[in-house]
């Protein structure tokens, strides 16, 4: 009895002693980056399709041409990275751990717009810049934390894009679905001022809740209702799904839009190249639009044997070129990194990003749309690299 | 049940002093530790509370219950929609008391459920709450989540978190030591038996469950704080029921001490294993949980509680 | 009235993707009481493995289900002999090994999960199979959903009939109904709980190579299909087969029409407010012997 007490109590202990050492610095002279992030659980698998493997490829990179430039010097750089099991408290726990612990020298932002909302606070009350690629909402720009960078399109500029798109088709009606989150509904609200602004008129509209495995007494509803377009505010599950069940039930609008998941390369292996001709969806890059756009690609490619997707991805590789940057220009002091990240135009593999309190103004909304097996660019014609398809051929 | 009514009375006082002498050295944790250490502190005291108010109604009874999820929740939510008019305290009280209000409500219709079908209701009744909130705020308020601005410091998030964990554990004492405690274990024996010998089972059941939920519920008020944005994925997570189900079996759910020292053995242990192995420690803590049920069914109590009884 | 026929038919078609999740699981716990949580993820395995061969190998999945179904039920024997056998022999009652089983059940959870994680990832996967569309008596449908949905109906009748034709169906149901009064007329359980906790992990091996060809798949797709079948057994009734089938389609039903009448957003409401409705009305599922 007493010999197992004293076992549990030293267990307890050591558990509590090698918790207690912070991470070692490997070396000194190493830069050292931490972040949280999904590697198991329901985040997973956005934030390892779109998220850490850009981290992981940018610190090879950088690495490899010799490290970091910081004063003049060259160093290394050293990613720690935690998983955060798709579990809010433990983002928070995290990011505490690297902030007031191990002290890193910079972070790189969790996946989702829930997750970051919630290291938010942290960032402002240890003066650690975030430039947060996976998050958007109006909500998260209105906080007005001067730490907090939000790279991707906010809703309304993406809607205003695809309204625009659409009165230069003179699409007259539309029915859409949303998937009942913080996305779908701001993508919504936003998408219902838009198309009042252009006199679109919204013929039907139905929500839906996440796990949804059927979507088919929906959309034939809107199927009897002839709209000119069909939008799907969704997320990946709604998107694969409302993509087969319009198929099956031949449900083919003049334009065929659904939102998160569509610029996944995976949307077109898994729905066939042939059965996606002509979807659209929330993008804005592609190989095509830009020579450094295409290298990003090739090297993605060649790292992880896969191709990124052709929304976030790129705006996640653009988010650590603005940090590299700001290092190399002002050191690793966090507050002017933060003063030069808020006040440059800066130049990255999206085409040149200025931020206005949180929000980046100079991407503008785009519209994409899979063609024989690329997602490219349609709208707005400046930034095209194709034709946009129009009407959408039928389903094949 | 082989210690008498005495005994049990004997060492309730001395329980009690040990809790609040406990409580009251904890308090002074946020003076001698970093953000980090502090909130792993804080999570081991969760987990505490969670476990011990979960062993307190399911040890005795062997219900198996999942719906602290669901109290968890409607505590957080609690917050989420008064923190703007109510002090930081009074929300986490409202939110102890929603919870033990919901949990006599669904108490009185599902408790007559034994086994896997009490466990799937408690479930299905979790996640109904987590879809009816989305829907309301959906439909009333045009919203998926809400934020909370002025969250109070760490500090005074840790002491209420202490402050609610002693109190789980005094009542966890005294439920043991009352007349309650015996109706319950009764009924865990043999509920028929229990009632021929005057036990008004259905009332016991209730009043326990109810009781048992009010801690649960002032945890999420406490915790949603912490989080800037609550939305009803995340604080309705089944994952919060299913790991204080996991704790308090693993730790002996008949046991006192053993869902205590259960939750700050696997806090520390799933986060020293998350920290080290940040891409297998799921992988280890997997075996380590089946090699522990395998050969410590008895639970982590068994280990230091004379006569732990052998029920998991 | 077509419409309604269609309505029906789609709320049917995914009850019965439904009830093929719930099969092995119920007949695990209906026989052994074993409360094996992990049964998504093992459902998930299957999934990966059809998906690796079909992508790899360019073979058709239906083929590949039966060396699925194979590989699954070796896996569970083994399972069964590190994890469960210790629980079935040593628990002193049948709580106790439900209990025991819920939390080897969560390691294996984590267990599974995380090594398909480090094998291939947390990426979505998927593949285009039978994704077109088929006319019957005027109605569309996606031949995949079809294809599941029959594979559905053949493998809970099947087990029906095995249960009630069959020697080793008879020693199963004795064994349900009463498993010292089956060990005293001669029934090898030391032999059976193997093969039936084997069946169980090959049934949901199957319902992962199903699922792998309508859904995309993702190592935490798991834990909703272990709640899909734990919601779908209980609704039939513990240990009942053709339980678990009805139940599947009622969900389908419920949701279908659900949301024609009200709208989808209340899916989720109104499946958990029927599950809640049936059990305080019948503690013991709709089916229960």
């Amino acid at each position: 009895m007493k010999r197992s007490k004293s076992f549990m109590g030293i267990a307890v202990a050591l558990t509590a002693a090698a918790l207690l050492a912070p991470v070692a610095p490997a070396a000194a002279q190493n830069v050292r980056i931490g972040y949280a992030i999904a590697r198991t659980g329901p985040w997973a698998p956005g934030a390892q399709v779109t998220q850490e493997p850009n981290y992981i490829m940018w610190a090879e990179q950088v690495n490899a041409a010799g490290g970091l430039n910081v004063g003049g010097k060259k160093r290394k750089i050293e990613l720690i990275g935690y998983d955060d099991r798709s579990n809010m408290e433990t983002v928070v726990r995290s990011y505490e751990k690297l902030m007031s612990s191990d002290k890193v020298d910079l972070i790189l932002p969790p996946w989702g717009t829930g997750a970051n909302f919630a290291i938010m606070s942290l960032a402002k009350k240890y003066h650690y810049p975030m430039l947060s690629c996976t998050a958007t909402g109006r909500k998260l720009v209105d906080a007005k934390n001067p730490y907090f960078f939000a790279l991707l399109q906010q809703p309304d500029v993406m809607m205003d894009a695809l309204a625009e798109y659409m009165v230069a088709r003179k699409v007259k009606t539309a029915a859409v679905i949303h998937v009942d989150e913080l996305f779908g509904l701001e993508q919504f609200t936003s998408l219902k001022s838009s198309m009042a602004k252009k006199g679109i008129k919204i013929l039907e509209a139905k929500s839906y809740p996440l796990g949804i495995k059927d979507l088919s007494p929906v959309l034939k509803d809107m199927q009897a209702k002839k709209p000119d377009a069909f939008i799907g505010l969704t997320y990946p599950p709604g998107t694969f799904l409302s993509t087969g069940q319009a198929k099956a039930i031949g449900f083919n609008a003049k334009i065929f839009y659904l939102a998160v998941g569509t610029a996944f390369p995976i949307y077109r292996d898994k729905m066939g190249a042939a059965t996606v001709e002509g979807v659209m969806g929330l993008g804005t890059w592609n190989p095509k639009t830009g020579a450094a756009a295409k290298a990003y690609f090739d090297a993605h490619v060649k790292r992880w044997k896969k191709e990124p997707d052709r929304w976030a991805s790129a705006f996640c590789y653009a988010g650590l070129e603005i940090l590299q940057d700001a290092v190399e220009k002002v050191g690793l002091d966090r507050k002017k990194i933060r003063d030069y990240i808020a006040n440059t135009t800066h130049q990255t593999i999206i085409g040149p990003m200025r931020f206005k309190g949180s929000e980046n103004v100079s991407t503008p909304g785009v519209v994409s749309q899979w063609q024989s097996g690329e997602f490219e660019v349609v709208w707005p014609p400046q930034r095209a690299t194709s034709a946009a398809l129009f009407p959408k051929p039928d389903w094949k | 049940m082989s210690r008498s009514t005495l005994t049990r009375m004997r060492g309730v006082p001395r329980a009690l002093t040990l809790t609040v002498v406990a409580g009251a050295l904890l308090a002074v944790l946020p003076w001698l530790l970093s953000d980090f250490m502090l909130s792993l502190a804080l999570s081991c005291l969760m987990f505490a509370a969670l476990a011990v108010s979960w062993s307190m109604f399911c040890g005795p009874t062997h219900y198996l219950s999942l719906a602290t999820s669901a109290f968890f929740g409607l505590g957080a939510y609690v917050t989420a929609w008064g923190l703007e008019s109510m002090p930081y305290g009074l929300t986490v009280l409202a939110g102890g008391l929603v919870g033990a209000a919901f949990a006599a409500l669904i108490g009185v219709a599902v408790l007559h459920l034994r086994g896997a079908y009490f466990a799937v209701i408690t479930f299905g009744l979790t996640e109904l709450v987590l879809h009816s909130i989305t829907y309301v705020e959906k439909t009333m308020f045009e919203t998926a989540g809400r934020i909370i601005s002025d969250a109070p410091e760490n500090a005074v998030i840790y002491w209420t978190v202490l402050g609610i964990t002693v109190l789980a554990v005094a009542t966890a004492i005294l439920v043991r030591a009352s007349r309650l405690g015996f109706a319950l274990a009764g009924i865990g024996g043999d509920e028929e038996r229990a009632q021929t010998l005057g036990v008004n089972a259905r009332r016991a059941k209730v009043l326990a469950f109810s009781l048992s939920a009010f801690f649960p519920g002032a945890l999420g008020a406490a915790m949603a704080v912490r989080w800037t944005y609550i939305e009803p994925m995340s604080v309705f997570n089944p994952f919060i029921g299913f790991q204080t189900v996991l704790i308090a079996m693993v730790g002996g759910a008949q046991t006192l001490l053993g869902p205590i020292v259960s939750s700050v053995f696997f806090s520390l242990l799933t986060e020293f294993l998350r920290l080290r192995f940040p891409y297998a420690f799921l992988l280890v803590l997997g075996i380590l949980l089946v090699v522990l049920v395998l050969y410590l069914p008895g639970g982590l109590a068994s280990l230091f509680v004379r006569r732990a009884r052998p029920h998991a | 009235m077509g419409f309604w026929l269609e309505l029906a038919a789609s709320g049917l078609i995914t009850g019965g993707i439904y009830a093929v999740v719930a099969i092995g699981l119920n007949l695990q716990y209906g026989l052994m009481r074993i409360m094996n949580i992990s049964h998504g993820e093992f459902l998930m395995l299957g999934a990966y493995l059809t998906w690796l061969a079909h992508t790899t190998l360019k073979i058709n999945p239906i083929v590949l289900l039966p060396g699925v179904a194979v590989t699954l039920f070796l896996v569970g024997m083994v399972v069964y002999r590190l994890c469960f056998r210790r629980i079935s022999r040593s628990a002193p009652t049948v709580e106790v090994i439900e209990a025991r089983s819920l939390l080897v059940g969560f390691g294996l959870m984590f267990f599974v999960q995380n090594a398909v994680y480090l094998a291939w990832g947390a990426d979505l996967r998927g593949y285009s199979f039978m994704a077109e569309p088929v006319d019957i008596a005027g109605a569309r449908f996606m031949a995949n959903r079809l294809l599941v949905f029959g594979v559905a109906v053949a493998a809970s009748l099947g087990l029906l009939a095995v249960l009630r034709w069959t020697m080793i169906g008879k020693a199963v149901r004795a064994m349900m109904q009463s498993p010292t009064g089956a060990q005293l007329v001669g029934i090898d359980t030391s032999t059976l709980h193997p093969v039936v906790f084997g069946a169980g992990l090959a049934l949901a091996g199957v319902a992962g190579g199903l699922l792998s060809m309508v859904y995309e798949i993702s190592p935490s797709m798991g834990e909703p299909y272990t709640v899909t079948a734990l919601i779908v057994i209980t609704l039939g009734g513990l240990g009942s087969a053709i339980g678990s089938l009805l139940g599947g389609f009622l969900l389908g039903l419920v949701e279908a029409f659900g949301m024609h009448f009200t709208n989808p957003s209340l899916k989720m409401v109104l499946s958990y407010g029927v599950l809640v409705a049936v059990l305080i009305a019948r503690p013991k599922g709709l089916f229960a012997r």
